[in-house]
């Protein structure tokens, strides 16, 4: 599939909230949309494209906003398409996608925690890599490495 | 016995690794589990916003210590895609030898440990006796069993010793016969058969919605493999068959991985020959010269110097043992790149535990995480 | 003369001892020295203590031939720097772990907590002895040792479980849960196996039961009762594939999770003196005991302490074939232990039952071979 194609298929369900489809090496195409038209866009990927397989869930923190990528793998065709959403970095929200594909579930959890990305009606929106009530977002710019952190960290059990 | 949870973890013998499988128990019965992970977290995503291109290979080994070649060339194919290098096909073939012994060491080592937990113990050490082997192969061209750092951007860093290609076969022929061992003491057992038959049943369809690769997907009866999906490397020109099988169970995900054995020998034999006859550079020229140099030491002189690169993104993604790996770097034009994002198979595999755990007894938890094949160290990364 | 007994050893070496002791000192203290009361007092506590000898040599040269078997098995050597092979391996382990300091987890209850052990660790050295291992090694002719042994055998569980509940720890007290469900249901096809033993030999003494072997041991005849003793044997001693109750792969180790230093050492001695009586008892049952075929030249069975080493041998190849075992079987999951237990080993058990009386009424079977009537 051609991004040509990935927009024709995607522009009459999304209308604006479709930004640009453009190319991307070894996909078939990265759809850049906006974040109010995600379910939607979810939804039409994986029961109109045959989109069944959400492989990975990640975000970039870009300083001044933050963008959250999936990739998304189809079996019929054997390609690959990516996913992407920017979202401003002081309201970095994004809806879930675990309702659709329940792979998202600990990637996105991974996302929160890492790059400080929230994803409203998320099952269980817990710390999954780092400790419970770990305050810092690692892989944000804004945490240096080299930098010592004091922190306290709680036992999850007793 | 009223419910509990019990921690299987973090050091527990079940585990393979620093994990924690929280299960709620009644008598013998799961009723819901909930692994955590984070044990091994080592932020190495963070760490390579840090790291020079070819420094955040040295990562990569630490990714998953039975497989550092797969997560090697992950990162690698990633990265050349940002960088727009081409290696030399001989690099090319190196990588593919490097990719398929390592995923008969990691196969050998899984079975070796997947039989443990089932409580046969000879064919464990049967299992690291014959993995050796093929670190002794590995050790011999890059120096190292485990850790290699062998790959590079734009090639590979050194080429075979003289004689190396008789010992891969010498290697390749007895490890057919082992085979054939590994067969009769598993299958051939009845109390085998007995534990694993319809056991951590996951149908196609779940594999799918929960991100589940690898053995386990193939397990299930769909056959999808990267290596012929979206082929890399020279993964084309080579001759191979997919392993599937249909049963969805632990049983299942044994005849994969065996059938997976048996396929990468046949792909070395291939790639041995092809090596025989073509040799040739294995690292392409005309590199920015921080990168062209593979053994200058870090902060030898132009290493430090500002490049002006390409913006782009490379993404990536191989065939791993544990299954289909991603990687997507984020080049924006400095020495370093802006963001490294790696998807692991294990990671996908393991948050979909409550489905083929559940309803199982405690004493099943073992094997059926044995056939998951987990390596913590690229969960946490 | 009387036939030399392991007591009347020790009974003729204290009483020898003693009075050439109160003959040197004067009375009253050398008459008290030569008392009859003193001298069986005394020789009881020596044979106690070369009984205890005996075993815990058996028990740690048991682990050195099963790490020696296994090893071979797995293609390694095993144990081979201490010692000659890796003899004294054992008795430096043993010495690492009496070296080791004593704990106990924060809320164990200490009373179940280090009583379990001990009255595992005892009960396991009653059995080893009450059971005769040659003409002369034997505690006095008890009518009933087979079934006292067994009766001994089974009080296992009970300490097991006591030790595994007051450990406070979840994966003991599933091990100890597992142990008793295990024991129980293994215990019965194991007694059924023995009542068609029993049944042929006539006797539940177990010299008896040897000497009623003379001609024709027991194995070829009662196979079936041999095939679901051993099978319930392997369940009791808990060795793969029955070694549940300690599966380290799910419950980490099981009952014994929490005991360390010289406590674990207690499980670890009784749970091979247990293996041991279990090999011994095969032997006796079914193996012909200390005697040897009729067709063996006699010189086989004269030279000293005959008896005790064909007996050690057979015990030893028997325990041999319980490590082949180990080394080549994966473990089975608790329903189905329990399922082979009740469902296939108590039917199996009362055929033997079965088999056993056809063979008292018609003496010989074809194949199989015949047996004495009993009493004869």
């Amino acid at each position: 599939m051609q991004p040509a194609d990935l927009e024709a298929a995607l522009r009459p369900k999304l209308g604006d909230r479709l930004l640009t489809v453009e190319p991307f090496a070894r996909t078939a195409g990265r759809v850049r949309f906006r974040r109010d038209g995600a379910l939607d866009l979810f939804r039409t990927m994986r029961d109109d494209l045959a989109y069944r397989h959400l492989s990975m869930v990640g975000a970039i923190d870009w300083v001044d906003h933050r963008e959250v990528f999936y990739v998304l793998w189809s079996d019929e065709r054997t390609e690959y398409v990516l996913l992407s959403a920017d979202v401003p970095a002081d309201d970095a929200r994004i809806e879930t996608a675990s309702g659709v594909w329940p792979s998202a579930n600990w990637h996105e959890r991974e996302a929160w925690e890492m790059v400080d990305v929230l994803f409203d009606h998320h099952p269980d929106l817990r710390h999954l890599l780092t400790p419970d009530g770990y305050a810092f977002h690692p892989l944000l710019r804004s945490f240096k490495l080299h930098e010592p952190e004091e922190l306290e960290v709680k036992t999850r059990h007793v | 016995m009223s419910e509990m949870w019990i921690n299987m973890g973090p050091q527990h013998p079940m585990t393979h690794g620093l994990w924690n499988l929280r299960v709620k128990i009644d008598g013998e019965m799961i009723l819901d589990v909930d692994p955590e992970m984070g044990y091994l977290h080592r932020g190495i995503e963070k760490i390579s916003e840090d790291r020079h291109y070819n420094e955040v290979v040295t990562l990569m080994d630490r990714c998953c210590y039975v497989a550092g070649f797969a997560w090697e060339h992950l990162y690698i194919l990633a990265s050349e895609g940002a960088l727009h290098i081409q290696p030399p096909e001989r690099a090319e073939y190196l990588r593919v030898l490097c990719d398929e012994f390592q995923r008969i060491g990691s196969h050998i080592m899984w079975y070796a440990a997947f039989v443990q937990d089932l409580g046969l113990m000879s064919p464990f050490l049967y299992g690291m006796r014959d993995r050796d082997l093929v670190l002794d192969l590995f050790q011999s061209y890059t120096g190292a069993r485990m850790t290699y750092e062998y790959m590079r951007v734009g090639g590979v860093r050194s080429d075979l010793p003289p004689g190396f290609t008789d010992r891969a076969r010498q290697v390749l022929d007895w490890l057919t016969q082992r085979y054939e061992e590994y067969d009769q003491l598993c299958l051939g057992s009845t109390i085998f058969r007995k534990r694993c038959d319809d056991l951590g049943t996951l149908k196609a369809a779940d594999c799918v919605a929960h991100g589940v690769t690898g053995p386990m997907l193939r397990a299930a009866g769909m056959k999808r493999d990267l290596r012929r999906d979206r082929p890399y490397a020279v993964y084309p020109q080579l001759d191979f068959d997919v392993a599937v099988a249909d049963g969805a169970d632990v049983t299942a995900r044994y005849l994969v991985r065996m059938e997976e054995l048996r396929q990468s020998v046949r792909i070395l034999r291939q790639v041995v020959d092809w090596l025989d006859r073509h040799p040739g550079p294995v690292m392409a020229e005309q590199l920015p010269r921080w990168l062209g140099a593979p053994y200058a030491p870090v902060g030898a002189e132009g290493y430090l110097l500002k490049r002006n690169f390409p913006k782009g993104v490379g993404f990536s993604s191989v065939e791993e043992p544990h299954g289909e790996a991603q990687a997507y770097v984020v080049n924006e034009g400095g020495e370093h790149p802006y963001r490294v994002k790696f998807r692991s198979p294990v990671f996908a595999n393991i948050s979909a535990a409550r489905q083929y755990l559940v309803g199982y007894h405690v004493a099943d938890i073992p094997p059926i995480m044995g056939s998951v094949d987990v390596c913590v160290g690229e969960v946490d990364r | 003369m009387a036939p030399l007994t392991l007591y009347t050893v020790s009974n003729d070496l204290v009483s020898s001892l003693l009075t050439a002791l109160g003959n040197a000192i004067p009375n009253p203290v050398g008459a008290w020295l030569k008392s009859p009361d003193l001298i069986t007092g005394l020789s009881v506590l020596v044979f106690a203590a070369i009984l205890l000898a005996a075993s815990m040599l058996n028990t740690i040269l048991l682990i050195w031939w099963e790490r020696k078997l296994l090893g071979r098995f797995m293609d390694r050597r095993g144990a081979m720097h201490v010692g000659y092979a890796g003899l004294l391996q054992n008795f430096a382990d043993g010495l690492k772990l009496f070296r080791k300091n004593t704990f106990q987890p924060r809320e164990a209850d200490s009373l179940g907590f280090y009583t379990g052990p001990a009255a595992y660790m005892v009960t396991s050295l009653i059995l080893f002895g009450i059971l005769p291992i040659s003409s002369g090694w034997n505690s006095g002719a008890l009518p009933l040792t087979l079934l006292l042994a067994l009766a001994i055998f089974s009080f296992a569980p009970l300490f097991i479980f006591i030790s595994a509940w007051s450990s406070n720890n979840k994966y003991s007290l599933m091990g100890g849960m597992r142990s008793a469900a295990q024991m129980i249901a293994y215990e019965v096809p194991i007694l059924l196996a023995v009542v068609a033993v029993v049944i042929v030999a006539g006797s539940f003494d177990l010299t008896t039961i040897v000497y009623e072997q003379q001609n024709y041991w027991f194995w070829g005849p009662l196979v079936v009762a041999l095939i679901v003793f051993v099978a319930g044997m392997l369940a009791e001693m808990e060795r793969i594939p029955f070694d549940l109750p300690e599966a380290e792969a799910e419950l980490v180790e099981g009952w014994n999770t929490e005991y360390g230093g010289m406590l674990f050492a207690f499980f670890m001695l009784a749970d091979y003196l247990r293996a041991l009586v279990g090999s011994i008892l095969v032997v006796l049952l079914f193996l012909g005991g200390w005697t040897l075929p009729t067709w063996v030249p006699a010189a086989a069975t004269s030279f000293p302490l005959a008896g005790i080493f064909w007996f050690m041998l057979k015990t030893y190849l028997v325990f041999g074939l319980f490590v082949w075992v180990r080394a080549a079987l994966p473990r089975v999951r608790t329903d189905q232990l329990l399922r082979i237990g009740w469902n296939r080993m108590i039917p199996l058990s009362l055929l033997s039952i079965f088999l056993a009386a056809l063979l008292v009424t018609v003496k010989c079977l074809p194949f199989l071979g015949c047996v004495p009537s009993p009493g004869s």
